[in-house]
């Protein structure tokens, strides 16, 4: 082949690549958009509006190899930060001078098992969209995941062609209602992040640490608790035994997804002296629930509506393979 | 401070100052303690107004504060390695602001960004585009650099009301014209919430990357006054607290 049927032939080849690009499905700007948050180089501005509230901060992503490195900052008042290197997460909270400090296993699933958008999810989202749109000067391709019931959230995205960086995000509710927004103002996708930005911008040495030190036993199984029905579209992601600050023996954590949105459950042994925790919390757009099965104290996190977390804590039950492992730690009291 | 530099001040704040002028104050405000906390108390009372409907700063300022925000997060602290430095920019356009002008003003603002400015820019910034001339997107593994610089979003300049429910006017594609979002529901809980906190961290591990941010951010961006009771000192016990690092 002449050079230039080569050149021909190569620039052929682009067009047809980037015409594919181009005219990708919702589904797969979706899945671009996961593996490019998950897997490129970034740091961003934006502003983050919630509950009548509008905070710019600034996020900076980094992946070198399997390794991991993450910095959430709020830029206004508060001035907290979240940190994931390696296998430590910490989080500083400078207006309550306090830092909570989590080891999370090496092998986590921050670039491998994350939920993933699969036709089970086409079942209780709808996705559409993909239509050009001009936003914030570049041209984007904007998507929509509709929730199908009231059990999940939905999703206004606005995913950047060139990049597959969503500019724009909304959260909304099942009648459309945007209840959260993020939009960038900057980002760059550079090619090296030095360590430097991933230190913390305050002197926390007088802070008060909340600090998970202690490694959980292999031995300790999570299988011992299951959900006897969720709502639909869930299915159980994944188990996992792991310390957290303050707890003396191993915390069950039983991940479930919808391919989009997740909802942990955490189990623990209630410790005798305090009040078992009954009732709904909210971080954020994150709903929580608690409740208390066989001594246990049992609550299910998520950025899905309240009563999905309820619903989830509530259908939490020591498997019947319970009773024949008693004692492990993590096993139900028989009364 | 006199009443004139007052009025300069809230001149500049507003992006009605001529450049000459801004410069000049702006180095002033490197060396005048008072100047620096009537600067804060400005944009104390951008925060204020934001919390009003349809309040938004003039958009040059915003922009001159914000690149400065972005300059600082793109160099750190001075120590980033040269592959960084190099193939990664922002490249302020001419017909915007002056080099020269935007090199003092990154000295004055460095020091005053950390403090709540940011906030009242809210998605207003303008920056010059530029992306490399191979658009394929690569992967970390084979990363290009880019800055991607966008326009103001002129939805987002208007969000911030506290109660009403949302106003659902919508355009032809289905995109609210304006948001108002609704006020976050009382976060009382009998969970402890330093145990909360421990509970999302650990469950933004395993969320997808969109929900994750979404989880992070309850944690990160929330704002103080809406958990009082987040880590305080009755909790600390439970939680496990240790005095040290």
């Amino acid at each position: 082949m002449s050079q230039r049927n080569g050149a021909r032939l190569a620039a052929l080849v682009l067009l047809l690549g980037v015409g594919v690009a181009f005219g990708a499905e919702p589904k797969e700007w979706l899945e671009r958009m996961n593996r490019a948050l998950t897997t490129r180089n970034y740091v961003g501005v934006f502003t983050h509006v919630h509950g009548g509230r509008v905070e710019t901060l600034r996020i900076i992503h980094r992946v070198r190899g399997r390794d991991v490195s993450e910095r959430l900052l709020s830029l206004d008042g508060s001035g907290r930060e979240f940190i994931r290197e390696g296998t430590e997460v910490t989080c500083y909270f400078p207006d309550r001078r306090t830092v909570l400090v989590e080891r999370r296993a090496p092998d986590g699933p921050l670039l491998g098992a994350l939920p993933a958008i699969d036709d089970a999810s086409t079942q209780v989202y709808e996705i559409r969209g993909g239509e050009r749109e001009r936003l914030l000067g570049r041209t984007t391709r904007v998507v929509a995941l509709h929730p199908r019931d009231e059990y999940r959230y939905g999703y206004r995205l606005w995913i950047d062609e060139q990049t597959s960086m969503p500019l724009k995000t909304q959260l909304c509710n099942q009648t459309g209602e945007v209840i959260e927004q993020i939009v960038f103002s900057t980002i760059d996708l550079p090619e090296r992040i030095p360590d430097t930005m991933f230190k913390p911008q305050v002197d926390a040495s007088n802070y008060r640490w909340f600090r998970a030190d202690r490694q959980v036993a292999s031995t300790v199984s999570p299988a011992l608790w299951e959900a006897m029905r969720l709502p639909p579209g869930f299915r159980m992601a994944t188990r996992s035994a792991q310390s957290l600050p303050g707890s003396s023996e191993p915390v069950a954590h039983l991940v479930f997804t919808d391919g989009i949105a997740s909802v942990s459950v955490f189990v623990e042994p209630r410790k005798p002296d305090t009040q078992p925790a009954e009732g709904p919390a909210r971080v954020g757009s994150s709903s929580a629930f608690s409740t208390v099965v066989d001594g246990h104290q049992i609550t299910a996190v998520g950025e899905v509506p309240p009563t999905t977390v309820e619903l989830i804590a509530k259908q939490v039950k020591a498997s019947k393979a319970a009773a024949a492992t008693e004692g492990l730690g993590l096993a139900p009291r028989r009364k | 401070m006199n009443e004139e530099r007052d009025s300069q001040l809230s001149a500049m704040f507003d992006g009605e100052l001529p450049s000459a002028e801004c410069e000049l104050l702006a180095r002033r405000l490197t060396r005048d303690e008072l100047l620096r906390a009537q600067w804060s108390r400005f944009s104390m009372i951008g925060a204020a107004l934001r919390a009003e409907r349809g309040v938004a700063l003039h958009d040059r300022v915003a922009w001159r504060v914000q690149s400065m925000i972005v300059q600082e997060a793109t160099y750190g602290d001075g120590s980033v390695d040269s592959a960084s430095t190099t193939r990664t920019s922002v490249i302020v356009p001419a017909s915007e602001l002056k080099a020269a002008s935007a090199a003092r003003w990154m000295r004055f603002a460095r020091p005053v960004a950390g403090a709540s400015i940011a906030a009242g820019v809210a998605a207003l910034s303008i920056f010059w585009l530029r992306t490399q001339d191979d658009s394929q997107m690569q992967l970390a593994a084979n990363p290009v650099a880019e800055s991607i610089v966008l326009e103001p979003d002129t939805t987002s300049a208007l969000v911030a009301r506290n109660t009403a429910p949302a106003v659902e006017a919508r355009t032809s594609n289905g995109e609210p014209e304006r948001y108002v979002t609704p006020a976050a529901s009382s976060s009382a809980s009998i969970v402890p919430p330093a145990r909360l906190a421990n509970y999302v961290v650990a469950h933004s591990e395993y969320s997808g990357p969109l929900s994750r941010r979404m989880a992070l951010l309850g944690l990160v961006a929330t704002d103080p006054s809406e958990a009082p009771a987040m880590l305080d000192e009755e909790t600390s016990q439970q939680a496990g607290a240790v005095d040290a690092p």
